[in-house]
């Protein structure tokens, strides 16, 4: 008789990963799914913060871009500046991961000029994209808003160059802003989880959304 | 007169040949315009230049001299001579260089001067016309020339880049690096790449940084390294309706080249001059689709392009020889035992179909069988001699009956089983007889022989049997198909057994074997010999005499020997046989198989031959145990009576080795060999050839020595190594031990004896004889010779005994002084002496008077001679030289010298010792004497 694989009674880090992303995916048709709570938004974030700083690092050497550091600059596009959790809270963070989608596309197409099918950056590219969207999913599930207009797309970017080397730094750019984006918002969410924590601790307090 | 104007003639056409001639020779034709511009799409220079009207008018061959220069080289980077024929025209003059370095990179100069072919005189050199570079520019920072340039592989390219006026091109380089030539003067940087090759990397990507760090100081550039599409090779169209075309071609190998780089595809057909209305798609293969109306002729090219080249492929062709059917489908059948008709459908078409039909066999194999369809939406093919209940797989594809141009897919395969009918053949019976007491048990074997079907799902057995002579009932069982095998006790009459198959729908023809009365070896007629005989690698050969009387021969044997039941197994062979190579899955080395030969007529069997062998012999599983070992201080004789050789040996036991140690690692034992063993140790070996043979004596060996010996048996597998050996030491010679007893041991004794009974001894062995010299009889002087006193005994024979008690007497017997003995005691004993004449024998009476001596005279030591050489003999025989006379008189049996060991010795030894025999005289040692 064949044996059973040996269970784990705690979740490893690629269980979890994948619970998150199957979780994210936003649900077509049937029954809704119930709305994420906070807490399943926070580890999202986390893992996403985690995925970007590695997306950016493979992208800069796959593109030779690591030479003088071309990529990290200090002037991340408008909407990637921040603040990561303004006075809308995470109600806000709607529109970041909309653009950010959009400029995800637009990266990912650049590189299929440049990469046959199939290849590592586009496959890297897809899923980051796919996280995006799972969050932006979520934000919706958790922050109910009336149907986008059909068509409707972010405006692209002004200074959308033209140049292939421009279109790669660009998107390298746009990468390391999401990554240091991300790491911050992950950061900001332990920290307000930590705050509501020692709150609950204290005593009792109705739930609020941000 | 008329001569001159002839002369006159000829010399004026001349002369104006001539003169033209000169004026053409030195007449130039200057650059009268020169243009020069660039293309910087294929980075290429057009020069445009004129010469005068004249020279077009005379439409002139004109050459050339075309030269380029770039700025900051001193010399022309190119020049060329370019001939052109003038026409009337006018038109001005195009020339084209291409550059290999980027016209972007430098200023560009040309000028041109110009000669007629026929002239011998260049014209001046035009001034240098010049495009200018973007090096002249002040730019906003420093550019990388070319950029995103796609390149073939293989080929050469330079880059350069472009600092800013007054600006150093400090670092330009490319990622990934390959070995460039780079050369960098001030404000230009120029790179070139020799044999470009595609890198791993999708693109390589181009760094230049003037001399400073500020954002404004670096360029960038990308370099794809590709290769041009290959040419479809296998591009081809065709149809599966009549409506639609599908052209496909495979994609070719990797152009390096992507997304808006990669190939793309076009198709245009030649007889409309149309491009085709179909969206090309790439997966494994590329295709493309179109409607294809009225039109039955197509000339179609296929143009696939990308940056780096374009390739083409074409197929003309004829609608209607390019079908390519779409696999049948919906296959349903028609069984029967041994056919299947098989029907099918296919989409209708328009078009007479061929098809094809696969049947695989049971057994793997393939048929084809062809039909052409007659129906309108459906077709059939009938597949007969079928085997009855079985299953065939059929599966069909077709073609174009009229232009066979290829076959459709294959339809999906189905399975079909034909029905059931009778078992055909026989089953293969065998049987094994065991007498019992009262009769016999018959155990029965079935199975089914190489021609017997069962045709049917669910087959039976059936046995019956019956006394052959009739009288009894027929007596019936029926087997389950599972079983192949049943016992049956019958009495010791002669039985008609019968077994038969059935299925479903009816039984099999009946297999009959005939029990006949008595045992085998009854039957056989005479007492079978069980021969031995050897297996090969394939299996055991058995052969036997064949014999006409018999229609088949069968060979039954025991798979399992030791096992019970022991898996009985038999095969038959044909009548003419004689030989068969028996071989079973089962059938392992070391073990003994019997194998009976029987030949068989009208269902009654005769046991024929018995043999037995192995398939290969193994060394015997275990040794000899020496049960008996018979020692001798020379031999060993050891016994092994109860090793078996029988079946339950790995091979036939051929004999015994008995090995023995060596002294000294020699193999000196009479009768044996050397045999080295693996660790260089050497055994001598025996070898008995009769494995019955089971004690041996292995001789002459050494007394008091350890020996160790060792008893394998071998077959013909050979024998196992030597592990264990028995030790054994041989013991003392008792014979040497007798030897040194009687040799040591009784003179030791003896001696021993007699120092204890030293006076006993003396006594007994050296009785006191008086000295003559101190006898009264030798004074007298008359007896005088020489300085030896001589007593001639014929002179003075006593004739009497004179007993003088004298004291004077007394001083002649020095004895009695040295004696602590009393001489009484002395005179108490009784002497007897030897006469001379030895048939004279006297008695002394003992006269018991004190004082009184009782006086004799010895012969023997009265002599002279006798005192020098023999004691013993007698004057007579001294005188005659006669010594072993002197045995009559006088013989002792041993003379012992007590004093040294090594001289006791019997009379025999004396020859050899006559040389160190040393008498001794009785008086010299003071201890002769004896009290008679």
């Amino acid at each position: 008789m064949p044996q059973c694989p040996p269970c784990h009674s705690s979740s490893s880090p690629a269980v979890t990963k994948g619970l998150l992303i199957l979780w994210a995916v936003p649900s077509q048709g049937g029954r809704p799914l119930p709305p994420p709570t906070l807490q399943q938004i926070q580890a999202l974030v986390r893992h996403m913060a985690e995925d970007a700083q590695e997306l950016f690092t493979f992208y800069e050497e796959n593109q030779h871009l690591a030479i003088h550091h071309l990529c990290r600059t200090n002037r991340p596009p408008e909407w990637l500046r921040g603040p990561v959790l303004g006075p809308g809270g995470l109600r806000e963070l709607r529109g970041t991961m909309a653009r950010m989608a959009q400029a995800l596309q637009d990266i990912t197409r650049h590189q299929r000029d440049l990469n046959p099918p199939g290849a590592e950056i586009l496959r890297r590219l897809a899923s980051t994209h796919l996280k995006v969207r799972g969050l932006l999913s979520n934000l919706d599930g958790l922050f109910p808003a009336p149907s986008p207009v059909p068509g409707h797309r972010p405006p692209a970017s002004p200074t959308a160059p033209t140049k292939i080397f421009r279109q790669k730094l660009a998107g390298c750019q746009i990468l390391w802003s999401y990554a240091r984006f991300m790491a911050k918002l992950s950061a900001r969410l332990e920290a307000r989880s930590r705050r509501e924590k020692r709150r609950s601790h204290r005593g009792p307090r109705p739930p609020t959304r941000s | 007169m008329m001569n001159h104007f002839i002369v006159l003639a000829v010399l004026l056409p001349l002369r104006t040949c001539y003169t033209t001639h000169s004026q053409q020779e030195s007449t130039v034709f200057p650059v009268t315009y020169l243009n020069v511009s660039k293309e910087l799409a294929f980075q290429r220079l057009l020069v445009e230049w004129d010469v005068g009207k004249s020279a077009h008018d005379a439409e002139l061959a004109m050459s050339f001299e075309i030269q380029v220069r770039r700025t900051g080289e001193t010399t022309t980077v190119w020049t060329e001579f370019h001939n052109v024929t003038l026409d009337k025209s006018g038109d001005p003059l195009h020339w084209m260089w291409d550059s290999d370095l980027p016209l972007e990179c430098m200023s560009h100069s040309v000028r041109i001067r110009t000669k007629a072919e026929a002239s011998k005189i260049w014209s001046e050199w035009s001034p240098w016309k010049t495009v200018l570079g973007l090096d002249t520019l002040n730019d906003s920072g420093p550019q990388i020339f070319p950029n995103e340039k796609i390149v073939e592989e293989g080929s050469d390219i330079t880059l350069c880049c472009i600092g800013r006026k007054g600006h150093v091109i400090e670092e330009f380089s490319l990622y990934p690096a390959p070995h460039v030539f780079n050369h960098t003067n001030s404000q230009i940087g120029l790179l070139t790449l020799k044999n470009v090759a595609h890198q791993a990397v999708p693109h390589i990507t181009v760094y230049c940084r003037e001399s400073c760090t500020e954002e404004e100081c670096y360029d960038h550039a990308v370099l794809f390294v590709g290769k041009p599409p290959n040419t479809p090779n296998d591009f081809s169209c065709e149809t599966q309706d009549m409506r639609t075309v599908t052209c496909t071609w495979s994609q070719g190998g990797d152009t390096y080249l992507y997304g808006n780089h990669s190939p793309k595809y076009t198709l245009s057909e030649e007889f409309s001059q149309n491009p085709i209305p179909c969206t090309v798609t790439c997966s494994e293969q590329c295709s493309c689709s179109w409607d294809i109306g009225q039109q039955r002729i197509y000339n179609i090219t296929m143009t696939v392009e990308n940056p780096l080249g374009k390739k083409t492929a074409m197929d003309v062709f004829d609608v209607t020889h390019r079908i390519y059917p779409a696999a049948p489908f919906q296959l349903w059948e028609e069984c029967r035992d041994t056919e299947i008709t098989l029907y099918w459908k296919y989409q209708n078409k328009g078009f007479e179909l061929f098809c094809q039909t696969e049947v695989v066999q049971p057994d793997g194999k393939v048929e084809l069988h062809n039909s052409s369809d007659s129906h309108l939406h459906y077709a059939s093919i009938t597949l007969s001699g079928l085997q009855p209940y079985t299953e065939y797989t059929a599966r069909v594809h077709c073609a174009a009956a009229q232009h066979f141009w290829r076959w459709s897919e294959w339809s999906e395969a189905q399975t079909i089983r034909t029905m059931e009918a009778t078992p055909s053949g026989k089953l293969d019976i065998w049987r094994e007889i065991t007498q019992v007491q009262g009769g016999r048990n018959v155990t029965l074997f079935w199975k089914q022989a190489p021609g017997f079907r069962a045709n049917g799902g669910s087959i039976s057995y059936e046995v019956t049997w019956e006394k052959e002579e009739g009288g009894s009932k027929l007596e019936r069982m029926s087997f389950s198909s599972a079983c192949n095998s049943t016992r049956i006790s019958i009495d010791n009459h002669s039985y008609r057994v019968s077994i038969m198959a059935k299925n479903d729908v009816n039984y099999s023809l009946p297999s009959v074997l005939i029990i006949p009365r008595g045992t085998e070896e009854e039957l056989s007629g005479s007492e079978l010999q069980e021969e031995q005989i050897n297996g090969t690698d394939d299996g055991i050969f058995i052969s036997w005499e064949p014999r006409h009387m018999y229609d088949s021969y069968i060979i039954d044997w025991c798979n399992f020997p030791t096992l019970q039941p022991c898996d009985l197994q038999w095969k038959r062979f044909r009548p003419n046989t004689s030989s068969a190579l028996i071989n079973s899955a089962a059938f392992v080395p070391g073990v003994r198989y019997n194998f009976h030969i029987y030949g068989s007529v009208g269902n009654r069997v005769s046991l024929l031959k018995k043999k037995t062998g192995y398939l290969r012999e193994l060394p015997p599983l275990f040794d000899p145990k020496v049960e008996k070992v018979e020692l001798t201080f020379n031999a060993v004789t050891l016994s092994w009576d109860s090793y078996p050789t029988n079946e339950s040996q790995s091979g036939f036991v051929r004999g015994y080795h008995v090995y023995v140690s060596p002294i000294q690692e020699v193999c000196s034992l009479q009768g044996s060999k050397k045999h080295v063993l693996p660790d260089n140790s050497v055994l001598c070996k025996y070898t008995i050839e009769n494995p019955e043979e089971k004690r041996y004596t292995v001789e002459h060996l050494l007394s008091n020595t350890k020996y160790k010996l060792a008893v394998k048996a071998y077959t013909g597998g050979g024998e196992t190594p030597i592990v264990n050996f028995i030790y054994i030491d041989t013991p003392f010679n008792s014979n040497m031990l007798y030897l040194l007893v009687l040799l040591v041991i009784v003179p030791s004794l003896v001696a021993a004896i007699c120092r204890w009974k030293l006076n006993w001894v003396k006594e007994c062995c050296c009785p006191v004889i008086p000295s003559p010299n101190k006898s009264k009889v030798l004074s007298f002087k008359e007896f005088k010779n020489g300085s030896e006193k001589v007593l001639k005994i014929s002179d003075c024979i006593p004739d009497m005994l004179a007993v003088d008690n004298k004291a004077e007497t007394q001083e002649l017997h020095p004895w009695s002084q040295l004696s602590s003995a009393p001489t009484e005691a002395k005179t108490d004993h009784n002497s007897s002496w030897i006469y001379p004449n030895e048939n004279e024998e006297r008695a002394f009476t003992h006269t018991p008077t004190h004082q009184t001596h009782t006086w004799f005279e010895n012969f023997a030591y009265s002599s002279h001679f006798a005192d020098e050489s023999c004691p013993y003999q007698i004057p007579e025989t001294l005188e005659t030289g006669k010594p072993e006379l002197s045995v009559v008189l006088y013989q002792p049996h041993y003379y012992f010298d007590i004093f040294n060991e090594d001289a006791a010795s019997t009379p025999r030894e004396t020859p050899g010792r006559k040389t160190s025999l040393r008498y001794i005289s009785q008086t010299d040692v003071h201890c002769l004497g004896r009290r008679l």
